[in-house]
């Protein structure tokens, strides 16, 4: 059992010191030293604090074991003291008063007097220490009061302005604004109270730094202050003025002129005439009409008007400098090799819209909706897929004679017109619309209307002779030219189509045109194709199509897809009207046995077609070799042969850098020798050597490999069982966060109860006090009435003493 | 068309259909034909009493006329027919016991007259102009058939009318072609009854005539072909043509016995030399139609075996049977995969079995216990056909590789090889790689095709198709995917490849080609004159 509270308190006074053996009189009389007497204050409160058990405030449960280190890893002390809760309460106490109660009380107050002197309330500062910092205060205010760049301000040497030596200062004014004779007073105004200021401030100079202004000159001070103020401020609202009026009278001229202009564009419009009368020479527009009133809603709608014709006006270009040669050629070279670039990237099927138009997410899957369809990643028996090169750009308006090179891809017009001017640049100028400039002026009578469909076309075409199919295709679209009215673009874009049907019904007249005259068709059709881009692609896909519900190989076939090689580029990696056109060659060549001779021509001619078109992009084609192969197995006559081993030939060279060539080629070999080709026979083994020689193993996967999931835990450092460990950063910062706002909610609303307890207990205060103060009052009204009237009944008594005495 | 539908014989059916319904449009049409009684009072009359049985030739006679310029009367035919039909049913033809002299020549003189009736009835199928058309006699001679089967007995189906329809549609040949898909349609595989007794007489006709006439199993084979899976519970088998086979419940109603002799049947038929495309239409359908019905399915080896050895597309149909009997009975064929190996020729990709053959072929390497080397073999065989092949064939040969490489990764070697030593690499550089794989070398074991290398696919990976070379650049890419569905792959043709480009509007307009070149085809200046190619090719057609 612990030992009673007084026992307690006995020892450890006695382990103190404070109470021990019983001292003498002389040594009781000798009293106790200031140091002791500190020490034993110090040591009574200590023991006071300990018994008091409220002074401290400990856990609840006390922890189970006992604890070595001086402070535990939550920044508890050793012993358990969790706080102390008198202390704390006292500081709260204290700073509610010095601020919340500050606050209250001035309330719905207004004014007041703040104390601003330095060092009066602090005691601790010397007098010196209260001048050092006083003055110091006063120089740093004097520093900070003007701009930085307010040059009038400058009194101090080292902010001064100089030039050559000398002050800038005497002379500035009339240098700098001496345009007008009429402000001449203002400035006087302004000098004189510049004047002033600086008299003010040189007196102020003068003074003792640390002595203390009047009242009445820092009043002084703050009204001149203000007044220089608001005559800066209307003096460059007065420049402002005179800007304004002086731009508009400029303004006047300006649009009288504009207004000519106008007029002779088009129909003078009333408006913009009475708008160009001088009348009110310098008047803004918007505010004549806001002082008419009356037209309010007419004049600022010209002025918008006018504005915006303004906008859109042209400015006057610089003519183009005359380039030298070597400059032309760069920029040819730099334009081929942009156009060359955009062409490899196709070919590698890397634009922009084919990365991001991902083939794998085909919604219409007709065949596996249910599942995934692994044949669709890769496009088969999707409905819609891949990609285009880059679109049009439509606002390239350039007028198609002047610029033959037909492309959409260009993106400046500067640059297609560069082109176009040098000839030679791009390599091939269209002779087909050359003297366009000179309009139709060697009197060629073509068809006064453009033909639209495949009949007009045949009607206008049949009649004339072939070598007159330029002239008059040429004619037909120079007619039609849409820079001549915008209806014509339609009818260009009809004649187009009408003319892509018409190439392929060319062949099979009774009397078939020379190549000649296909080539000139196509080039016209290639040439529209730019502007027309759409109608001719379709009618393009439109043969296509038919060719594939046909499925046999027509000469105007065969012209059709010679087109195609030629207007579309064929070595993309896709292209809407190529690839299907490859493909439907493959068909025919891989579905045909080669046995007639019109098969075997046929197939000649669509395997060089075949090669032209890879001839950039050195694609496979499979077909075309089992074709060939077929066909020297199969033909007979040396004349339809011949162009088959023309082609074997062609395709072994192309091909001659793929893998497989060895494979490819060995079966020919048989074939050729019994055909006695010793030509093509020594070629095919040469590039067979070459293949044997350069053949490598394959060595497709040099891949970095893949990482094996690695199935260690993972290790904490200083794991600490209280911390959270979340995976997920972004949900651990979130909960950080809101225990941190629960935290602090927690804190502001006890913060808040203990600020209401506080008022409130300063309102009881204080109503007490009042209370007090008046009963006070009261009681000593009522002491000093009694006082009165005891002492007046004293009187009285006396009086009555008095008289009954006389009696 | 005969007024009462093939149908209305149907005894279930019969009920739906009023008996006299036949009688109405027959008034309104019999007024010219017919001087005297009309057909029906004729019929009526036969009908009422005995007496009125020489009415019987009358109609004959109105209905096959002697004269060739008197017209045929099919109502005549039909009136015949229902009288016939009526007689069998109130047992006519029957002798009862103890029976007169009288009463015995009567019902001769009747059985003489049906005989005729059915043989003017089969007269049809023997030529060109009869009276009837073939498919009109069918369901005459059915409900024949049916009304004498029910009042006789059984063994008419051997014996009478119906025994010698079956034959005359068998000998018919192509003549008889309209018939028989009639009787097919709706006798053969609608009842029961007449399927089990057509087989026998099929059997009979097999065993007697058919071994040395190869004509006659076409038509035989048609007939069986029609035939579906079999029923499985005895309760299916419900649907009579005579009422008498509902009696004779122990044959008739037993699927068992039902299987057994369409196994017999073909038994017979494939123990005949078969031309080469009676074989194929047997074996196209062999794993659906044919093998459910043997109870004994070791029976169809030989056959099997024969077909498989014989090559070409024969073998390839005979791949899938040969599949099931190796699945199901443990067949046990030797060099198995020696002979798959051989059927990798030239025309294999280009074949319309092709989608037919890799669905077989992906199950038969679904083992990962197979040799890498055979698995070597089949897939530098495949991708050297795919350097011939069309864009179809290429699209299943790459997956199909794809899946054999995550299969079997000691095969993995042919897409990606480094030397081993410094003297390997040497080699290499000086004299080339040499490709140690043997196109001829008909063992699948012995290719060496683990040493060579698949430069086929990685020259596919240029393949002008876009998808095709897409599809083929995931040889080289990392095999992170687990395996490709073959089944995607599968049915793909320029057709549907076509259709895909074709079928969908331009989204956005096609680049144009920058240059206008001077020449295209008139004095190209390359090795191929296109130009002159071009006049040639329009002077040809």
């Amino acid at each position: 059992m612990p030992p009673s509270q007084l026992k307690r308190l006995k020892a450890s006074l006695r382990e103190q010191g404070i109470t021990g053996p019983q001292k003498s009189k002389k040594q009781k009389k000798k009293g106790l030293s200031t140091e002791t007497k500190i020490r034993r204050n110090v040591a009574l409160e200590s023991i006071r604090e300990s018994f008091n058990p409220f002074e401290v405030k400990h856990l609840s449960r006390p922890s189970k074991h006992d604890i070595t280190t001086p402070s535990t890893l939550n920044g508890k002390t050793a012993n358990g003291a969790l706080g102390r809760p008198g202390i704390s309460k006292s500081l709260g106490e204290q700073k509610r008063q010095k601020t919340l109660l500050l606050e209250v009380q001035g309330r719905n107050k207004v004014g007041g007097i703040i104390d601003r002197r330095i060092g009066e309330d602090d005691p601790n500062m010397t007098a010196e220490e209260k001048a050092l910092q006083r003055y110091s205060w006063e120089r740093q205010r004097k520093k900070k009061k003007g701009n930085v760049f307010d040059l009038e301000d400058g009194d101090d040497d080292e902010d001064l302005l100089t030039h050559g030596g000398r002050t800038l200062d005497e002379d500035y004014d009339a240098a700098s604004v001496d345009g007008g004779s009429d402000d001449e007073d203002m400035q006087q105004t302004r000098k004189r109270v510049r004047e002033e200021l600086e008299d003010l401030e040189t007196r102020l100079d003068e003074e003792e730094p640390d002595r203390k202004k009047s009242r009445a000159e820092v009043m002084d001070e703050v009204v001149k202050k203000s007044k220089l103020y608001k005559f800066e401020r209307q003096r460059a609202k007065e420049d402002d003025d005179d800007m304004r009026m002086e731009l508009d009278k400029d303004l006047s001229d300006v649009r009288a002129a504009l207004g000519a202009f106008q007029q002779a564009l088009s129909k003078p419009k009333p408006v913009v005439e009475a708008v160009a009368e001088p009348e009110p020479p310098a008047m803004h527009p918007d505010r004549m009409a806001l002082i008419e009133g009356s037209q309010s809603k007419e004049a600022p709608k010209s002025y918008d008007q006018q504005l915006r014709a303004m906008l859109q006006d042209g400015r006057a270009k610089p003519t183009d400098r005359i380039r030298s040669e070597e400059e032309i050629q760069a920029e040819a070279a730099a334009k081929a090799k942009e156009l060359e670039d955009s062409r490899q990237k196709r070919m590698m099927g890397e634009d922009e819209e084919s990365e991001d138009e991902a083939p794998v997410d085909e919604p219409e899957n007709i065949f596996t909706q249910e599942e995934h369809d692994d044949a669709a990643d890769f496009g088969f028996k999707s409905k819609v897929r891949h990609s285009r090169p880059e679109g049009i750009d439509d606002e390239d308006d350039f007028i198609l004679e002047d610029d033959l090179i037909a492309s959409e891809s260009e993106p400046e017009e500067d640059e297609a017109s560069v082109a176009s001017d040098d000839a030679s640049s791009v390599g091939s100028v269209d002779e087909l619309m050359e003297e366009h400039r000179e309009g139709l002026s060697n009197g060629f009578k073509g068809p006064m209307s453009c033909p639209r469909t495949l009949e007009e076309v045949m009607a206008v075409f049949d009649h004339i002779p072939y070598e007159d199919y330029h002239e008059t295709m040429r004619s037909i679209r120079l007619r039609s030219d849409p820079s001549i009215h915008p209806t014509h673009k339609a009818r260009l874009d009809d004649f187009a189509a009408a003319l892509v049907e018409f190439l392929a019904n060319l062949p099979s007249k009774s009397e078939p045109p020379s190549s000649e005259i296909f080539d000139v068709v196509i080039r016209h059709i290639h040439s529209m194709a730019r502007k027309s881009a759409e109608s001719i692609s379709t009618a393009f896909r439109q043969q296509l199509r038919q060719m594939h519900a046909t499925k046999s190989m027509t000469p105007g076939d065969l012209v059709i897809l010679t087109a195609i090689g030629t207007i579309y580029p064929t070595s993309d990696h896709f292209h809407q009207i190529v690839t299907p056109a490859i493909i439907l060659m493959a068909r025919w060549l891989g579905l045909t046995t080669p046995s007639t001779p019109q098969t075997l021509t046929t197939g000649a001619y669509l395997g060089a077609l075949c090669l032209k078109y890879q001839a950039l992009s050195k694609r496979y084609i499979p077909e075309l070799a089992r074709f060939t192969l077929a066909a020297l197995v199969k033909s007979t006559s040396t004349a339809l042969l011949a162009p088959h081993i023309v082609n074997l030939l062609s395709f072994a060279t192309l091909w001659q850098h793929k893998s497989a060539l060895p494979e490819l080629l060995t079966p020919f070999l048989k074939p050729l020798a019994t055909l006695n080709q010793p030509k093509a026979l020594q070629r095919i083994n040469v590039l067979l050597a070459q293949a044997a020689l350069g053949r490598r193993p394959l060595a497709l996967h040099n891949h970095r490999p893949l990482a094996i999931k690695s199935a260690a835990p993972k290790f904490e450092e200083s794991f600490d069982p209280t911390k959270h460990y979340d995976h997920d950063a972004a949900r651990a910062e979130t909960q950080k966060l809101k225990r941190e706002f629960k935290k602090e909610r927690k804190g502001a609303m006890r913060e808040l109860r203990k600020d209401a307890n506080f008022l409130a207990r300063t309102k009881l205060k204080e109503k007490r006090d009042k209370d007090r103060a008046y009963d006070d009052k009261y009681r000593k009204l009522v002491a000093e009435i009694q006082g009165e009237e005891g002492h007046e009944a004293k009187q009285y008594e006396k009086e009555r003493r008095l008289r009954r005495g006389k009696k | 068309m005969p007024p009462f539908a093939p149908k209305a014989v149907n005894g279930k059916k019969r009920k739906a259909i009023p008996q006299e319904e036949p009688l109405h449009p027959k008034k309104s049409k019999s007024s010219p034909s017919p001087p005297h009684e009309s057909i029906p009072e004729l019929e009526k009359a036969i009908s009422e009493s005995r007496k009125h049985y020489n009415n019987i030739v009358k109609l004959q006679e109105l209905a096959f006329p002697k004269n060739t310029k008197a017209k045929p009367s099919t109502e005549a035919v039909i009136a015949l027919c229902r009288v016939f039909c009526r007689l069998f049913a109130s047992g006519s033809f029957e002798l009862p016991k103890n029976s007169g002299k009288s009463e015995i020549s009567i019902v001769e003189w009747l059985e003489g007259r049906k005989r005729e009736y059915n043989s003017c009835l089969l007269a049809a199928f023997s030529q060109d102009g009869s009276y009837m058309s073939q498919a009109a006699v069918i369901p005459l001679a059915m409900r024949l058939v049916a009304a004498e089967t029910s009042a006789v007995g059984e063994s008419r189906w051997r014996s009478g009318l119906f025994s010698q329809l079956v034959r005359h549609l068998i000998i018919g040949g192509v003549h008889s072609e309209p018939a028989r898909s009639i009787f097919t349609e709706e006798y053969f595989t609608a009842f029961d009854d007449v399927r089990y007794h057509t087989l026998q007489i099929l059997q009979d006709i097999l065993k007697n005539d058919a071994s040395n006439n190869n004509e006659l199993l076409s038509p035989v084979i048609e007939l069986l072909l029609s035939l579906d899976e079999p029923p499985t519970e005895d309760e299916d088998l419900d649907s009579f043509l005579s009422a008498s086979s509902k009696a004779a419940k122990s044959t008739l109603q037993s699927v068992k016995k039902q299987k057994k002799m369409v196994e017999q049947t073909w038994l017979s038929i494939l123990g005949l030399p078969l031309n080469k495309k009676q074989r194929k239409d047997i074996l196209r359908v062999f794993v659906h139609q044919i093998i459910p019905w043997f109870n004994r399915l070791e029976r169809l080896m030989d056959f099997l075996t024969d077909c498989y050895d014989q090559g070409g597309e024969t073998t390839l149909l005979a791949l899938a049977g040969l599949f099931h009997l190796m699945q199901e009975k443990n067949l046990d064929y030797p060099s198995f995969f020696e002979k798959l190996y051989s059927l990798l020729d030239d025309g294999l990709l280009h074949s319309k079995h092709r989608s037919r053959f890799f669905r077989l072929l992906d199950t038969f390497m679904t083992s990962t216990h197979l040799p890498s080397n055979l698995v070597a073999s089949f897939i530098k065989r495949l991708s050297r056909l795919a350097l011939y092949a069309p864009p179809s064939g290429v699209v299943v040969v790459i997956p199909w590789i794809y899946n054999m490489f995550k299969r079997h990764p000691a095969t993995t070697f042919m897409i990606h090889r480094v030397s081993r030593c410094a003297e390997e690499t040497e080699e290499w550089e000086t004299y080339g790689a040499e490709d140690p794989f043997s196109m001829d070398e008909q063992d699948p074991m012995e290719t060496k095709a683990m040493e060579s290398s698949l430069w086929e696919l990685e020259t596919l990976q240029s393949h002008y198709h876009p998808n095709v070379a897409t599809l083929a650049k995931i040889i080289s890419e990392q095999f992170t995917k687990e395996s490709y569905n073959l089944e995607d792959f599968l049915d793909h043709s320029y057709n549907s490849l076509l259709d895909v480009e074709l079928e969908k509007d331009l989204k956005k307009i096609p680049v144009v080609e920058y240059q206008i070149p001077k020449t295209i085809l008139h004095g190209e200046a390359g090795d191929q004159n296109l130009g002159a190619l071009l006049q040639q090719v329009i002077a040809v057609s």
